[in-house]
């Protein structure tokens, strides 16, 4: 800003300059802290998710997808008002489904987040404020969080709602009510880890388009790799028959291991260790076996927290 | 009609920046997974229709036409450059059907030819990978046609691609029978399943129902594409 | 003569109003459009360039409307501001490849015309992305011109210039939806040049300095700041000249030298002020 006027008659200005009073008032009252300041940041995040404060094109993608995700849980409630009993599971849904659903919303939402706001440089705004440089990207992370955890949850209770009201007697309801627990917990598990990955992946490139094909592809990509290495393994065991005559089918390490290469086949490989037994994505009995598809799940989302936040690092300094 | 000046700005522009990893990495795994599994030859599997058709097929070929074909205009729409095109006598028809050639022609590159490649590497499957090349060069021509379309009427081409691949294409075509007259996919399976026919393609329309529908499509959107791009609104001033 | 013509023009997008009410005409040469941020430039080159279409009134080359008019290309240069553009290529391929999209009898000979006048012919060779963005500007205006448009039209010309490179021409100065000023860019550049210009040095002897000069006309003032001489002057070609000989007969060595008000905000607001 100029410490001096230039007049219209060119007087010269006295020593040392003069700064003009436009009406900036200083504000010496009490500020909110850090954790408001966050707070903040998460919820506008979680808006941004849906497409709120954009115009009306950036709702688009996410109306289709929850009106998507949410048609099993319409379509059982449905069923069961004709008397079946309920088809669609709460803690595997509608696997395929599910994972392609999650794979766009996150694909498509998550540059929304983290992508727009590298190109525009309108990040040194953000970090002149009173908040350690960790906080803006965890702030992301916290409200995209939120975001996957609606689109993966509301169909969860919407499935209960619509068994619920087709159920009679407060046992049938108990016994609703027990098997939508761990389905919510995983529901849990699935919006840490997407949340992580897709943030991650997104803030690598700033346009927003290529980082949508980031996601995409590195999500699809591994997915369809690990299913039909799923299935080769599967059909290469059957073949190769159990390991004593008349016993069961043994689970080979092929097939464990193969559950690995994709982020939703670690997610099923984590619930069948916690104990789910139908099958979700072809993800065989994994045993003991479990704990490392944990860990390696761990492991992936603690790397995506570590690069995102490295990314905000040094894009501070641009 | 195709301009070569265009086509030579528009290959430069595609395979010069990072967008080019995207839908080189595809290729590669699909033919590197190719060369494992026929390496370890998992007995009496047969892998191959799976590699194929639901990698090579159903992943590789739309997400590769999608980057590319959203890519060709789209990333010149999405910068500003091109102004710099369009401030020249070349005809809008032209600079959308250079645009489109490449896109088709980079797709069949990338995604139609790994494919027979790795059709031809994998046991027992010659017929076949011809088969799916042939479909894949007619899903390439299609969907190139589309994504040039989304990308001169949206800036979010991409995300309504990818809407579309995964969600329209993915998903529902295979639950509800009817809706395959709108999937190009099915398009592309209708071509492959009529050369070889292949039970585990499911594809579920015939030859000549796929080729005009394919056609019917690819015509429509260049044509809707060139009306668009000649009533082109460049945003106002950036401020 | 190709003239374009603005009869009563208006352009609105909802109810923001981005050009209000422009009448004029700009003849062939070059005409720069001026003015600050949001005043309408940008809106009134997309409908001379057939980008947009006016909401009200008529824009016409020589009768015809421009928009969706790709013949009016022929005539027209363009030199839009925004930085954007094909980065992959060489300067000379870009230039080159301009020329053969306007179907140019003799491509390559144009397009060295062009790059030679806009004196690009050493960084030609080189990759866009390397140019620095006066150079960029540069090589937009060797493309506007490659095909030797009657009318050539810069938005943003002062942008990342050189003073050397400031063709002359016409000047349309937009504020805020309207035409402000327009004329002669010679006369607007006089009008510039005689304006006080204000100048920051820093020598080894700021003191004596600025007594030396405290004692020539056209020194308008002089401030001693901690961060250097503050020096006003009103002729700054004579004070350019003068201080270097000043400094040597003094022996005092000059360590910087800055004009300190060169961006276009405060030209602009000189200009409005008279």
């Amino acid at each position: 800003m100029p410490t001096e006027s230039i007049s219209a008659q060119g007087r010269p200005p006295a020593a040392g300059g003069v700064i003009h009073d436009l009406g900036y008032q200083r504000y010496d009252g009490p500020r909110l802290g850090r954790r408001r300041i966050v707070a903040a940041l998460a919820w506008h995040s979680f808006r941004s998710a849906f497409g709120f404060g954009r115009g009306a094109k950036s709702k688009v993608v996410p109306v289709i997808v929850m009106i998507a995700i949410c048609l099993p849980a319409i379509i059982n409630a449905f069923a069961m008002s004709r008397g079946n009993a309920r088809v669609v599971n709460y803690d595997t849904y509608a696997p395929v489904l599910r994972d392609l659903i999650m794979t766009v919303f996150v694909a498509v939402q998550a540059p929304e987040l983290v992508s727009r706001d590298l190109r525009s440089r309108v990040l040194p705004l953000y970090f002149s404020r009173p908040i350690k440089p960790g906080d803006y990207p965890l702030a992301k992370y916290l409200g995209f969080t939120a975001a996957c955890l609606v689109v993966l949850e509301v169909p969860l209770l919407l499935l209960y709602a619509g068994s619920v009201a087709n159920v009679h007697g407060g046992a049938a309801v108990w016994a609703q009510t027990r098997a939508l627990i761990p389905g919510l917990l995983l529901g849990v598990m699935w919006a840490v880890s997407l949340a992580a990955i897709s943030l991650f992946l997104a803030s690598l490139s700033a346009r927003r388009g290529l980082a949508t094909g980031t996601v995409a592809i590195a999500l699809l990509l591994t997915y369809t790799l690990a299913e039909i290495l799923l299935q080769v393994e599967t059909q290469a065991a059957i073949n190769a028959g159990p390991r004593f005559p008349g016993g069961p089918q043994q689970v080979t390490i092929g097939e464990k291991v193969a559950g690995l290469f994709s982020p939703f086949t670690l997610f099923d490989g984590v619930r069948r260790w916690l104990g789910g037994t139908n099958f979700g994505d072809n993800v065989p009995k994994v045993g003991a076996f479990g704990a490392v598809y944990a860990l390696v799940l761990i492991v992936i989302v603690a790397l995506s927290l570590y690069g995102l936040a490295a990314r905000y690092r040094r894009a501070r300094l641009s | 009609m195709f301009n070569p000046v265009v086509a030579g700005i528009t290959v430069r522009a595609t395979l010069g920046r990072r967008r080019a990893l995207l839908f080189a990495i595809p290729a590669v795994v699909l033919i590197a997974l190719t060369v494992v599994l026929r390496a370890s030859n998992p007995a009496g599997v047969s892998w191959p229709a799976n590699v194929l058709g639901t990698f090579g097929f159903s992943v590789l070929l739309p997400l590769t036409a999608l980057i590319i074909g959203t890519g060709v205009l789209g990333a010149e729409i999405d910068d500003g450059s091109v102004v710099h095109l369009l401030a020249t006598p070349v005809r809008r028809r032209d600079v959308i059907i250079t645009k489109f050639a490449v896109a088709a022609g980079l797709t069949t590159l990338f995604a139609a030819v790994p494919e027979l490649i790795a059709g031809l590497l994998a046991p027992n499957s010659g017929k076949l990978a011809v088969a799916l090349f042939a479909g894949a060069v007619v899903g390439a021509v299609v969907y190139s046609a589309v994504f040039v379309l989304a990308s001169v009427m949206t800036t979010r081409a991409i995300a309504f691609g990818l809407l579309y691949v995964a969600i329209w294409e993915g998903a529902l075509s295979n639950l509800v029978g009817g809706v395959r007259i709108l999937s190009i996919a099915h398009y592309a399976l209708g071509v492959a399943n009529a050369i070889y026919p292949d039970h585990d393609l499911q594809a579920g329309l015939s030859l000549s129902t796929s080729l005009i529908l394919g056609a019917v499509v690819t015509v429509g959107g260049l044509y809707l594409a060139t009306r668009r791009l000649e009533t082109f609104s460049l945003a106002g001033d950036p401020a | 003569m190709s003239v374009i013509e603005f009869r009563n023009v208006s352009r609105w997008y909802g109810n923001v109003v981005a050009v209000n009410d422009i009448t004029m005409d700009i003849g062939p040469g070059v005409t720069g459009l001026l003015g600050p941020n949001g005043a309408g430039k940008s809106t009134i080159l997309h409908m001379i360039a057939g980008f947009l279409e006016p909401s009200k009134g008529t824009l016409a080359l020589d009768g015809t409307a421009t928009w969706r008019n790709p013949e009016v290309y022929r005539r027209l240069g363009l030199v839009p501001e925004r930085d954007s553009v094909y980065a992959f290529l060489t300067g000379a391929q870009f230039v080159s490849a301009t020329a053969k999209l306007h179907k140019l009898p003799d491509p390559e000979q144009s397009a060295a015309w062009a790059i030679g006048l806009t004196e690009m012919a050493e960084a030609q060779d080189r990759k866009i992305s390397t140019y620095s963005k006066g150079m960029r500007q540069r090589i937009k205006v060797a493309a506007a011109l490659v095909h030797d448009p009657e009318i050539l039209l810069l938005d943003e010309p002062f942008n990342g210039m050189d003073p050397r490179q400031r063709l002359s021409g016409t000047i349309q100065v937009m504020v805020a939806g309207r035409l402000a000023a327009s004329g002669d860019f010679r006369a607007i550049r006089r009008l510039m040049t005689s304006r006080p210009h204000v100048f920051r040095v820093k020598t080894t002897d700021d003191r004596r300095l600025a007594a030396a000069l405290v004692g020539r006309d056209y020194t308008h003032a002089v401030e001693l700041t901690s961060k250097g001489l503050q020096v006003r002057t009103s002729d700054f070609g004579a004070f350019c000249e003068q201080i270097a000989v000043i400094a040597r007969d003094e022996n005092i060595r000059l360590t910087e030298l800055l004009p300190t008000d060169e961006s276009l905000e405060s030209v602009f607001g000189y200009l409005i002020a008279n």
